[in-house]
């Protein structure tokens, strides 16, 4: 088995993986998507009543949306995580919440305006703070405020999409096209599109490969004089993360992981005498 | 309402986008015209907004909270 890194930044990562098999490469899959520890609000304490400003105005902090879509709206913020915090379940404290397992937040904005995720405030760690600052949270009229706090905890996208670190993960197989010179006229178009897809090349014939996701190859998948090679040991991986992690921690969190995930299914397959 | 903070299927963030979106679509309009299909689409590609269930997430949206704001 081994891994390449194909195209890799911040928040998205392709890469392949050789000598595998459907199974590991499906269980890989499902380790990125929905079982990389990450913070996200589970509980959002909102305080109802009357504000006052330093010059007097009242405003009345009750929103117009229901705080069950606001706590909501909050929950799927994605916060730049610390991967050393603790599950609650597992934490010293026995899950009462401690600043190893537990970060909190605070908003405390009066209207009019829009409450954004730049408004939600750490108290604690000032690294923690949510990884996209524009995302709209509610919009408050004039004599509206709002005044919240909210806790964080570690969960997995097993429990909650809200614990979801990475989108759009898939993978497919290698797969080459030949294409004979003498039958496909354009193929010097594909060439000059898709340089870096070219494997190899001669007088009679080219070879392409996909892998590098030049998209212009996907008009040689229904060409019936394009021959077509898919090698399913090899498979092209890609996904994205929401910024809470950097794709390579997701990657290299996600093949230590996998093994435990073995691990636990043997002892659960042990027979009990 | 206000957009979802989430694109239902995937599970991308993309609130933030859709307010960038609506800048971009807003420029154009200034200058008096509306957008084309291919704006709308390389202005969607350039946000990385790739997959149809997030760009139908955007695309279909209408922003009702400026009606519901004066009812608290
Ligand atoms: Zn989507």
């Amino acid at each position: 088995m081994s891994l390449k890194i194909i195209e890799s930044s911040d928040r998205f990562m392709r890469f392949s993986v050789s000598e595998i098999n459907p199974s590991i490469a499906n269980a890989l899959r499902r380790t990125i998507m929905d079982d990389i520890p990450k913070l996200a609000i589970d509980k959002v304490i909102f305080h109802h009543g009357q504000i006052r400003d330093n010059e007097g105005n009242v405003y009345d902090s009750s929103l117009p949306l229901f705080d069950e879509i606001v706590a909501h709206r909050l929950a799927l913020v994605p916060l730049i995580t610390d991967p050393k915090m603790n599950f609650r379940e597992e934490c010293s404290c026995k899950g009462e919440g401690c600043p190893l397992c537990t970060m909190s937040y605070s908003i405390n904005r009066i209207g009019p305006g829009l409450v954004t995720s730049a408004d939600l405030q750490p108290l604690g760690n000032p690294e923690l703070v949510p990884s996209d600052l524009e995302i709209p949270i509610v919009k408050l009229g004039p004599k509206q405020a709002i005044l919240v706090t909210a806790e964080a905890r570690m969960g997995r996208g097993s429990e909650h999409a809200k614990w979801c670190v990475t989108s759009g993960v898939a993978y497919k197989y290698h797969r080459e096209y030949v294409v004979k010179k003498s039958e496909i006229e354009n193929w010097q178009n594909f060439k000059d599109k898709c340089p870096g897809s070219v494997i190899s090349e001669n007088d009679k014939e080219i070879r392409f490969t996909d892998d590098y996701g030049c998209t212009l190859l996907y008009q040689l998948l229904d060409n019936p004089n394009v021959e077509r090679f898919e090698d399913p040991t090899t498979y092209i991986f890609q996904f994205e993360t929401d910024g809470s992690y950097k794709a390579i921690d997701v990657l290299e969190y996600a093949l230590k992981r996998l093994p435990q995930r073995l691990n636990t299914l043997l002892d659960s397959l042990v027979v009990q005498d | 309402m206000m957009i979802p903070v989430r694109c239902f299927s995937c599970g991308r963030v993309i609130a933030s986008d859709y307010q960038k979106f609506n800048q971009k679509i807003k420029e154009i309009r200034s200058d008096g015209r509306e957008p084309t299909p291919q704006e709308i689409s390389a202005i969607m590609d350039d946000l990385g907004l790739k997959r149809y269930c997030c760009r139908r997430m955007v695309l279909s949206h209408t922003d009702l909270i400026d009606e519901i704001l004066p009812f608290s």
